[in-house]
């Protein structure tokens, strides 16, 4: 499980957000108290970092300059300053991604969770039982038989791995597929997914993928 | 200034003079004087009073000719003290001090309220930035209950827009540049708004499709989004009722230019309106008919627009389509940087 440092001085987005990332399966530190503040962020050792600018004390950009020249974890800046010139000098220090307030929940995790697999090195999953996932190519293939999936459905299934075992709302997929530039309605999803439930069970998958009523799918 | 009109002015001290005269010719006669003394003083004295009104004459032309000058041909005529030297007669001294007065005080004044209107501003920017975050953090809250979650979210994406609104009609109304110009991919752009607007569009079943965006154009990527929201934000507003609703978002490379065009088969805007829609508080007989419009929305893409070096154009006709098309410049000398 990874561990999110929250650097946040609001109170109540600080605690909605540990709300979030917890019931999205992250386990979180949250700094409180201002003073010595790289300190205690590097005392948490954390996997990933979401930084907000205007911190009492220190300048969230001062603050992760002064990480970057200790520590390479992965930082997101999430701030209220929406200028281009924020963002650029943010990411010339060193940050990760940089996302503005009020942020849309699914994209700052989808962000969180695109941030962490970089940072880790660790590339999509790429078997899922006893099938192949082949991301360049589009393809599945159990060894004898292989089979090309749409890039739609590549997506969906990409995602629905790396949460294999857990819901994923259909507001995540969605998200994600539009932030790969893929406008696509929700009857293309409904579509999209029934699509990718058969080419599964062509490889011998039956009912891999289960239907959760009002919240989403969920890949066993 | 021409000598006679200098000469009626000066009326009262040509009377004085030949009052004087003629008071000299009844003393002179009274003496008994000669003829020629008579004229030789009465020559004398002429010949002094032309040369004194000759020397004022010339003095006084010199400065008001200068003062009226550039009164005329001065395009900021409140800088017309600066053009001046300080005259030498005291008439004209007295001009030149009070315009230098009037103009400094202007001075100040005007830097008052230029000082106070950047100071507004500045506390617009801050305000903005301060409500920005009980708005994230309404949103969270509201995410993380999601049996409240629909209705909410929706008003909070409005009150959202609003905000960006008062922040973007601050920054464009202001001669500060305060934006950053670099290489922004269109599809990246044109992706980040569409997510923004992603449930508006659902909602109301208009199809997007985006072709050949992956282009690199030079401009602020925030103040791009922006402009492409409010654009997608009309589509939304007026759909027409009869076709299917459909946003197409396309890109066209020409020579040192590159044009994003986004149509949508609305209502369209009538002949008539066309040729206004950019004009402040413009609101049309879409406006008025369809949705509550501020006429703030197209204006400001404009403003946004003409800052950042864009042009921005509007086709449509009534009833078939509208088409908004941004034209980013291309500047080799960037490129190589």
């Amino acid at each position: 499980m990874s561990r999110i440092c929250i650097v946040e001085d609001d109170r109540s987005i600080r605690e909605e957000l540990s709300i979030l990332l917890k019931n999205a399966g992250y386990d979180t530190v949250c700094i409180t108290d201002f003073l010595k503040t790289k300190e205690k962020i590097l005392e948490a050792n954390a996997d990933l970092i979401l930084l907000d600018i205007n911190l009492p004390e220190v300048n969230g950009e001062l603050l992760l300059k002064g990480i970057r020249t200790e520590v390479e974890i992965p930082v997101i800046m999430v701030t209220s300053r929406t200028s281009e010139m924020d963002e650029v000098l943010s990411m010339s220090y060193g940050a990760d991604d940089y996302v503005t307030k009020p942020y849309n929940p699914t994209i700052l995790l989808l962000r969180i969770s695109a941030v962490l697999k970089r940072a880790s090195g660790e590339t999509t999953k790429t078997s899922y039982r006893n099938l192949r996932v082949n991301a360049s190519k589009g393809s599945l293939s159990d060894g004898e038989r292989e089979l090309i999936l749409t890039k739609n459905e590549m997506i969906i299934f990409q995602i629905l791995l790396d949460k294999q075992g857990r819901i994923v709302s259909r507001d995540e997929l969605m998200t994600a597929l539009w932030d790969q530039e893929e406008y696509i309605n929700d009857n293309a999803l409904t579509v999209n997914i029934s699509r990718l439930r058969s080419k599964l069970a062509e490889l011998g998958l039956e009912n891999v993928i289960e239907t959760r009523k009002k919240q989403g799918y969920l890949l066993v | 200034m021409k000598f006679r009109s200098y000469i009626k002015d000066q009326v009262a001290s040509v009377c004085i003079f030949f009052v004087a005269w003629a008071i000299m010719l009844i003393f002179f006669r009274a003496f008994r004087m000669g003829h020629e003394q008579i004229v030789i003083i009465s020559v004398i004295f002429f010949l002094f009073e032309m040369l004194q009104l000759g020397l004022d004459f010339l003095r006084k032309k010199n400065f008001y000719e200068k003062l009226l000058f550039h009164s005329k041909n001065l395009n900021k005529k409140y800088l017309l003290p600066e053009m001046l030297e300080e005259p030498s007669f005291l008439e004209g001294k007295m001009v030149y001090e009070v315009l230098r007065a009037s103009h400094k005080s202007m001075c100040e004044h005007v830097t008052m309220h230029r000082h106070a209107f950047s100071e507004f501003r500045e506390y617009i920017e801050l305000w903005v930035h301060e409500i920005k975050l009980p708005v994230a953090g309404l949103q969270l809250m509201v995410h993380n209950h999601p049996e409240i979650s629909g209705k909410y979210d929706h008003q909070l994406q409005r009150i959202d827009e609003y905000i960006e609104n008062v922040l973007y009609y601050a920054r464009s109304e202001n001669a500060e540049k305060d934006y950053l110009i670099k290489e922004v991919s269109l599809k990246r752009a044109v992706a980040n708004t569409a997510l923004k607007y992603r449930d508006d569009l659902l909602e109301q079943g208009i199809s997007l499709k985006t072709e050949h965006l992956d282009k690199m154009v030079r401009t602020d990527g925030k103040w791009l989004e922006y402009m492409l929201g409010q654009i997608l934000g009309n589509a939304v507003k007026y759909l027409s009722g009869e076709q299917e609703p459909e946003i197409i978002i396309s890109a066209e490379e020409a020579e040192r230019e590159t044009t994003l065009y986004i149509r949508d088969n609305g209502i369209g805007i009538s002949a008539s309106d066309l040729p206004y829609i950019f004009e402040k508080s413009f609101t049309g007989e879409n406006g008025r008919r369809y949705a509550k419009a501020t006429g703030m929305g197209l204006y400001l893409v404009r403003n946004l627009c003409e800052k950042l070096g864009h042009r921005v154009n509007a086709a449509s006709v009534q009833g078939e389509y509208t088409e908004i098309s941004i034209t980013f410049g291309e500047d080799e000398f960037y490129k190589k940087i």
